[in-house]
């Protein structure tokens, strides 16, 4: 018993990381431009996608290293012809922008690789498991751990020791002092728009190798994304970090007691957020307008 | 370009609606779509009840139009072969339904209020995909059909009959547009346009705000459930896709396309949709991404809807 | 019994003092005036009084009652109506439909899905009546947006009105307005206060319109109470003068 609650803990952590992972990145987005990127599941999709047709020619870490900046370079151009065009506009316009980009991308990817499951191939030594006792501690799993931590940090890190990052935090506080200082907003949006496309496609890479690649990959992994946010605090990217490991961990321990519940739990943790303290655990006052 | 009286464009919607199954059918169409049109319609023209009026931006309505149609499909299916309790049934599903979560989430605004009611909306979805023992999961429930109607002195058979059918819809969709329309312009309905226009001066005019967001949420819900239950009974079936996010996401399309503002302009973005889709996933499996592209090319291009830009010209 | 009392109310943003222990007693049918630098703390002030966030400390008394931390709807039910820095008006609807539902809900109708026609005809009457006090008969179906300052502001100060208040607040009523305007709006201020006995507190930096028409005059610097007098009481005050007199025209 403790063995499988140990392994759903686990389990939920690592799934735990991966919303947290595609959180943040919405997450910085959505603090900075005031957009919801519901086309950000697709992005995620295509990132796997990207990596998955590179595998045969630069094996998986090559894969893994490139496909997430091509995903972000696909994010500028959509940021630079499409998003940009919303910015200031009523929310409505941008997130009817981006539910159509979805639209777009699920039905493009399922057109280009097929609606079925296909393999998603990961290096033998990743596979297996490092001892027999726990065996759920495979490499692969602890390499996710392990990645999306070094990411996490990494974009801390960005964010608090770069101008770029002091320039994106400064720009979600009060973004017209931030133009008035004479900072180029418009290329501010579009980097930070890039950064947060970048962890969707990573994370994108880093869930077809656990949990297999099908066109919905994305929009079944948005979801609790916009959860983590709201669970989180709205406006702290601390909080979307807790508030995704918060419902990875519940998903997980519920699976143990409730199979059936695992997905539905997240969504009561919300209401109980929503009840208590609308804002979120680390939310800030003032932002849920 | 003279104004033409608003008196004049509702007779001529009016009419133009108790006669669509003969135009519908004349232009290449079929009774079956011009039904789906005034669903459709009506969902949507619920929807601006929140969006356009309210000022809500509400991007979850699948749930509640969802929850109709389950309501209504899984009474005629399991409980009793009646289309009336089947509607009942529906409507009072979905609309609890909005009453709870309408509490819950009346605090928020802009756009975590949206992000809100998406997950909501996927909470009903994940039910009914999951929950295969009642709600047959992805299958969806089948395998039952709409009642005829049984008035005592005679039955309309609405099953056989597709135009019989039509103008059951078209009843209930005249009386639940009417009581829309007196709710907008009573007292009640103008303060709703209060809190659209000025949140703050509402607040200051004495104005409680939230209650009447809460209020505005439930009343489009229940009417959207409604749509919901003819939606059901208009296909002999329902499963999970009436849940979805896209679902909610077409019901706003429409009455952006139409024209937020105007009363009509939603059941005009959903005709022009509803034959749009028709006629594209007949001719293409990537149907969706005309429609996603479509999406697109009205936020870009044409924000403001049909009516809108018939306003702007003075027409209306 | 004052109608309006202000007890050391205090006002904190984490470490910035916005409002520091102020008080005030505004007894029925008086016009008080509040002065006081940019940054004094009198737009928060007023917050305070109307219920936009309750105070960190302190009490504030309406009609006898304590309303520290009553909502802004319920203080206005209660009878407090007030006007905001930038003009708050429902822009996209008409001057009439503004007043319109102000009156109702003034009547007790925000809840109704039906109008008779006898309360039908009553509301329209006293949208008239606020109509012509506020010489906006002939702007009546302009949208509300679409005015100029000086009438957006009356517009303002008439849905106020409209609520039948005890007490009307005003925040800088004349800001932005040119002579004409501002005499205009002081004029109608005058009227309020005198024909329909109006108890009103206002926000103003013009000194004009604050020695026309004030009965006393608070004066707020730094979030604290700097002076409280009669208009010649303040303009002799010297620390007044240092503070903020000797720099306006």
């Amino acid at each position: 018993m403790t063995q499988l609650l140990l392994f759903n803990i686990f389990n939920g952590l690592i799934v735990g990381a991966f919303y947290a992972l595609m959180a943040l990145g919405l997450s910085l987005i959505l603090n900075l431009s005031g957009v919801i990127n519901f086309a950000h599941g697709g992005f995620l999709a295509l990132g796997a996608y990207i990596a998955y047709t590179l595998i045969p020619y630069v094996g998986f870490w090559g894969g893994l290293a490139i496909a997430p900046f091509a995903t972000a370079a696909v994010g500028v151009v959509v940021e630079r012809v499409l998003i940009r065009r919303v910015y200031g506009r009523d929310p409505l316009y941008s997130l009817l922008l981006t539910f159509g980009l979805a639209y777009i991308f699920e039905d493009v990817l399922r057109a280009i690789w097929g609606a079925q499951s296909v393999p998603y191939p990961i290096p033998p030594e990743l596979a297996t498991p490092l001892s027999t006792e726990f065996f759920f501690l495979t490499g692969y799993r602890l390499f996710m751990v392990g990645l999306a931590t070094a990411v996490v940090i990494g974009l801390f890190l960005i964010l608090n020791r770069t101008r770029l990052g002091m320039r994106i935090r400064a720009g979600t506080a009060d973004l017209e002092t931030v133009s008035v200082l004479g900072v180029n907003v418009r290329i501010l949006r579009t980097l930070n728009f890039g950064l947060g496309i970048y962890l969707a496609g990573l994370a994108g890479v880093l869930a077809a190798g656990m949990l297999g690649l099908q066109p919905t990959i994305g929009t079944s992994l948005i979801m609790p994304s916009f959860v983590a946010i709201i669970v989180g605090g709205l406006g702290s990217l601390p909080g979307t970090l807790l508030g995704g490991l918060l419902i990875g961990l519940a998903s997980g321990i519920t699976t143990v007691f409730f199979p059936s519940a695992t997905e539905a739990v997240i969504y009561v943790m919300m209401g109980l957020v929503l009840l208590i303290r609308p804002r979120g655990l680390l939310g800030e006052e003032g932002r849920i307008q | 370009m003279r104004r033409v009286p608003a008196v004049a464009w509702t007779v001529l919607i009016w009419l133009m609606l108790v006669t669509m199954p003969y135009w519908m059918n004349g232009l290449g169409g079929y009774t079956e779509l011009a039904s789906r049109v005034l669903v459709l319609g009506l969902a949507a023209m619920s929807l601006n009840f929140l969006l356009g009026f309210t000022g809500v931006l509400s991007f979850g309505h699948a749930a509640y139009f969802g929850l109709g149609a389950y309501g209504a499909a899984m009474t005629i299916k399991y409980i009793y072969p009646s289309t009336p309790l089947g509607i009942l049934v529906g409507v009072a599903t979905g609309t609890l339904a909005a009453m709870v979560i309408g509490a819950l989430i009346v605090k928020l605004r802009g756009v975590y209020f949206a992000m809100v009611t998406i997950a909501f909306g996927q909470v009903f979805y994940f039910i009914a995909f999951r929950w295969n023992s009642v709600t047959g999961g992805d299958d969806g429930v089948s395998g039952w059909k709409r009642q005829a109607l049984d008035l005592g002195f005679t039955q309309i058979n609405i099953l056989g009959n597709d135009k019989a059918f039509y103008y059951f819809v078209l009843v209930c969709f005249a009386v639940a547009v009417t009581l829309m329309w007196l709710l907008l312009r009573s007292p009640f309905g103008r303060t709703l346009l209060a809190i659209r226009e000025n949140e703050r001066r509402a607040r200051f005019l004495g104005i409680p705000v939230e209650r009447h967001i809460w209020l505005s949420f439930v009343i489009s819900c229940c009417f959207a459930s409604l749509a919901g239950t003819m939606y059901a009974l208009l296909n002999n079936f329902t499963d999970p896709r009436a849940l979805r996010w896209d679902q909610s996401g077409t019901f706003v399309i429409m009455a952006v396309l139409g024209g937020m503002r105007s009363f009509w302009g939603p059941l005009i973005g959903a005709g022009i949709f509803v034959v749009l889709q028709d006629y594209v996933s007949s001719h293409t499996e990537n149907w969706m991404s005309v429609i996603g592209l479509f999406f697109v090319l009205v936020v870009l291009f044409f924000p403001r809807g049909v009516l809108g830009m018939l306003r702007r010209k003075g027409l209306t | 019994m004052s109608l309006l009392v202000v007890e050391n109310a205090s006002r904190h943003f984490g470490s910035l003092v916005a409002v520091d222990s102020v008080s005030l007693v505004v007894p029925p049918g008086e016009l008080r005036a509040i002065i006081g630098p940019n940054g004094a703390g009198k737009t928060t002030f007023f917050n305070l009084i109307s219920g936009f966030f309750p105070p960190t400390s302190g009490r504030i008394l309406f009609a006898g009652r304590d309303v520290t931390q009553t909502s802004p709807e319920q203080r206005v039910a209660m009878g407090m109506a007030r006007t905001f820095q930038i003009t708050e008006v429902f822009p996209e609807l008409s001057v009439r439909e503004n007043l319109r539902i102000a009156v109702e809900v003034a009547t007790g109708l925000r809840l109704s899905p039906w109008l008779t026609r006898a309360a039908n005809a009553q509301i329209r009457q006293r949208i008239e009546v606020l109509l012509r006090m506020g010489g906006l008969e002939d702007k009546a179906s302009r949208l509300a947006g679409e005015l100029p300052h000086g009438d957006q502001r009356a517009a303002e100060i008439m849905m106020a009105l409209a609520l039948k208040p005890q007490l009307l607040l005003l925040d800088e009523p004349t800001a932005g307005m040119g002579d004409q305007e501002t005499y205009d709006i002081t004029q109608l201020i005058r009227r309020l206060h005198k024909e329909q006995k109006l108890t009103i507190v206002l926000i103003e930096h013009d000194m004009r319109v604050v020695f026309h028409l004030a009965d006393r005059i608070t004066v707020l610097a730094e979030g604290a109470v700097l002076g409280e007098g009669t208009p010649e009481e303040i303009a002799k005050d010297e620390r007044v003068q240092a503070a903020y007199l000797g720099k306006a025209a």
